[in-house]
């Protein structure tokens, strides 16, 4: 038991420290996942399957005409496009230190912007037309963000505080016009964009199976990498991490806070604006009014479950999109309620954000061991209630 | 004109008791966003309560109202203990772990109350239809011109909570639980050198403000919304935070605020029905507290005083 517990540590302290975390945090979403299945009388390991079914990963048992396992695949892809894009926008604010909860904000703002101006006018081909949509995309969503950050440095208002009241302006405002003037009236929402101007291509048939194309996908790899980019290499990513490590400290070394901050929250509603219009105009093609998409929620688990890494993030984004994707084929396969989904993300939320704190018990662990051992092997380890701890965290 | 008073008291007031949660936690030094979790789980353990009370009770028994209290402040007090493992004990962000608590919380009853529902009457609906409360009116006070508006068509649960709030007032500031409560935010190492333990305390706080969360989250499901559904999660907690800190972290000035909301709120609603405009555009006034809190918070926020350890986990080997 004790050497395992160091191994743990060892590797908790060690290069790939937030990777660990990230693993160790999804072990322990899948082993509560599973008793609260086996609660409910059904089998986790069936339930994880069909999950992955839901995804295109496994193949189902039987398919319907014109769908197979490629369907299923480029759905979650579909998916999965953007909430990569809302999750870099979350880090590219939280480097900074500022939490942008106002991402589903953003987004829908965004992509209303984009529908009402490019998606309802058939004038337009769509090589004008899909550009202009993501340039909308990234102009309104980053004014929206720089508002935030006016705000924060100007008058003091957390941005907390701020982008929650936005959100809900924008989910009435958006909300009152698409009831007065875009309303479809058979199924209640926004009437539907034109093919022209949807980033997702649908109807493309591969062999003899209908796909949807995510042309989003691209996008939002590449600003991974640009994000990446610009953390890594750039002094304007420096400093954006300085601010947020120590505002008084990057003051006096002479970073502009003000200017700092003002840019990281519009880049940050910039990058989510980018989301609305890959989740409005691709994933789906309507907006359903008065109601702020979940995925600017999920995108804060993703960021932190990827630990802040851009990169990283790619990855997170696939593991929770697994389950809120697979969730519609597991709840029909299964019986289980679809909640379930954003139950297991909200669990996943809850280990991650313990991270530091296993960091900081794998240090101490790690200390003692380096302890014990110099005062050599005659004397027994203590069993301290700490180790213990390390182990069940 | 005695409707807007009527409404705007009945939405002012569990407000304020979520506010005044707030403000305990934030005075103990532990930043809590949380608010909003807290009262929709409250609300879910009252609503949850109520439903499996009233075959047994009969419906339409008021003396459910009371118990399903009870139940969402202990259910309430219950939930914040994982704000307080975050945050006292793991040592996370404060901000993080509220995000993430409120999070949860929307999940955690959505797939709960399909599974009572399911469990009691066999339907997987996402809500729990509740009684909506008697209404009475004080004898001599709703006569009187221009403000007898706000003692028509009380609530029974608006007393309540005008009682707790005093008491509350009276334990935050005239007591010695409370003078270590607001020291605790202010300085935790003077309180751990004068013998007190802030780890308690904190803990405390934190369990305080779950139990008014969720007394706030059924007063409003009783009164404003009439089940218990997701759209209990409508940002009442983050404009009880907002209240909180237009009110400078200070329990008067925080009633003010309430009242100024709950005003705002019904006094929009019925200037929209009086100028006959359709039902489409009550979205707009639906918009209006929001709009104001953003409003109030950019004239009040530049000179608040926080308190100062909000925020930071307390680390007894730190001076």
């Amino acid at each position: 038991m004790k050497k395992k517990n160091i191994f743990l540590a060892r590797r908790l302290t060690g290069r790939y420290a937030s990777l660990w975390v990230s693993v160790i945090a999804i072990l322990l979403t899948i082993v509560t996942a599973s008793i609260l299945l086996l609660i409910m009388g059904k089998n986790p390991l069936t339930a994880f399957a069909s999950f992955l079914q839901g995804c295109g990963f496994l193949a189902k048992e039987n398919y319907g005409g014109g769908s197979g396992q490629l369907t299923d695949m480029l759905d979650f892809l579909n998916y999965l496009t953007p909430l990569i894009l809302a999750s870099l926008a979350f880090i590219t604010a939280f480097k900074a230190g500022l939490f942008n909860i106002g991402i589903s904000g953003q987004m829908l703002l965004a992509g209303f912007t984009a529908t009402v101006l490019v998606g309802y006018n058939k004038a337009l081909s769509p090589f004008i037309a899909k550009p202009l949509v993501l340039l909308i995309g990234l102009i309104v969503g980053g004014l929206t963000g720089v508002l935030v950050g006016y705000l924060k440095y100007r008058f003091n208002i957390h941005e907390v505080v701020s982008t929650i009241m936005i959100n809900y302006i924008i989910s009435y405002l958006t909300g009152f016009f698409i009831n007065n003037y875009h309303v479809d009236m058979m199924t209640r929402n926004s009437k539907v964009c034109t093919p022209e101007a949807r980033l997702t291509l649908t109807n493309v048939m591969i062999g003899d199976m209908k796909c949807k194309i995510p042309l989003g996908l691209i996008i939002a790899i590449l600003i991974a990498l640009l994000v990446s980019f610009l953390f890594r290499k750039t002094v304007l990513g420096f400093e954006i991490k300085a601010v947020g490590q120590n505002r008084r400290c990057s003051e006096y070394s002479g970073i502009r806070v003000s200017r700092t901050i003002l840019i990281s929250m519009g880049l940050s509603g910039a990058i989510a604006g980018l989301a609305g219009v890959a989740y409005y105009l691709g994933y789906t093609n309507t907006i359903i009014p008065k109601s702020l998409p979940s995925m600017g929620y999920d995108s804060i688990s993703v960021a932190l479950l990827g630990s802040g890494s851009p990169i990283g993030s790619i990855f997170a984004a696939a593991v929770v999109s697994v389950f809120q994707q697979g969730s519609n084929y597991m709840s029909s396969s299964l019986g289980v309620a679809k909640e379930i989904a954003s139950l297991i993300t909200g669990i996943l939320l809850l280990f991650a954000s313990c991270g530091n704190y296993m960091k900081y018990l794998a240090g101490r662990t790690m200390q003692q061991t380096s302890e014990i051992a110099s005062q050599g092997s005659s004397r027994t380890a203590p069993a301290s209630p700490e180790s213990k701890e390390a182990k069940t965290k | 004109m005695n409707k807007v008073f009527t409404d705007g008291l009945s939405f002012a007031l569990p407000l304020l008791i979520m506010a005044v949660g707030a403000l305990y936690s934030e005075k103990s030094g532990v930043t809590n966003l949380a608010i909003e979790g807290f009262q929709g789980v409250g609300a879910f353990f009252g609503a949850l309560a109520a439903t499996l009370l009233a075959p047994l009770m009969g419906n339409g028994n008021q003396m459910i109202i009371y118990i399903a209290i009870l139940c969402a402040a202990v259910g309430g007090a219950l939930f914040s203990c994982i704000h307080g493992l975050l945050c006292i004990r793991f040592r996370a962000n404060q901000v993080i772990s509220g995000v993430v608590i409120n999070i949860l919380s929307v999940a955690l009853t959505a797939f709960f109350t399909s599974a009572a529902n399911t469990a009691i009457n066999g339907t997987a609906s996402n809500k729990f239809v509740l009684d909506v409360s008697a209404r009475f009116s004080i004898p001599l006070l709703s006569q009187i011109p221009w403000i007898g508006g706000l003692f028509t068509n009380m609530y029974p649960f608006e007393i309540i909570i005008i009682v707790l709030v005093i008491i509350l007032w009276y334990l935050l500031n005239r007591t010695r639980f409370g003078m270590r409560l607001r020291a605790c935010g202010e300085n935790p190492q003077a309180v751990d050198a004068a013998g007190a333990n802030v780890i308690r305390i904190r803990w405390a706080a934190v369990m305080i403000s779950g139990a008014l969360s969720g007394i706030g989250g059924i007063c409003f499901a009783y009164s404003l919304i009439g089940n218990f559904s997701p759209s209990i999660y409508q940002g009442f907690g983050y404009l009880a935070i907002a209240a909180m800190i237009f009110g400078n972290w200070s329990i008067g000035p925080t009633t003010l605020a309430c009242l100024v909301f709950g005003l705002a709120k019904s006094g929009g609603l019925q200037l929209c029905i009086a100028a006959g405009l359709p039902s489409n555009y009550t979205d707009l006034f639906l918009m209006l507290p929001y709009v104001l809190t953003l409003l109030l918070l950019v004239f009040f926020s530049k000179k608040n005083h926080p308190p100062k350890a909000a925020g930071e986990p307390w680390d007894k080997s730190k001076r």
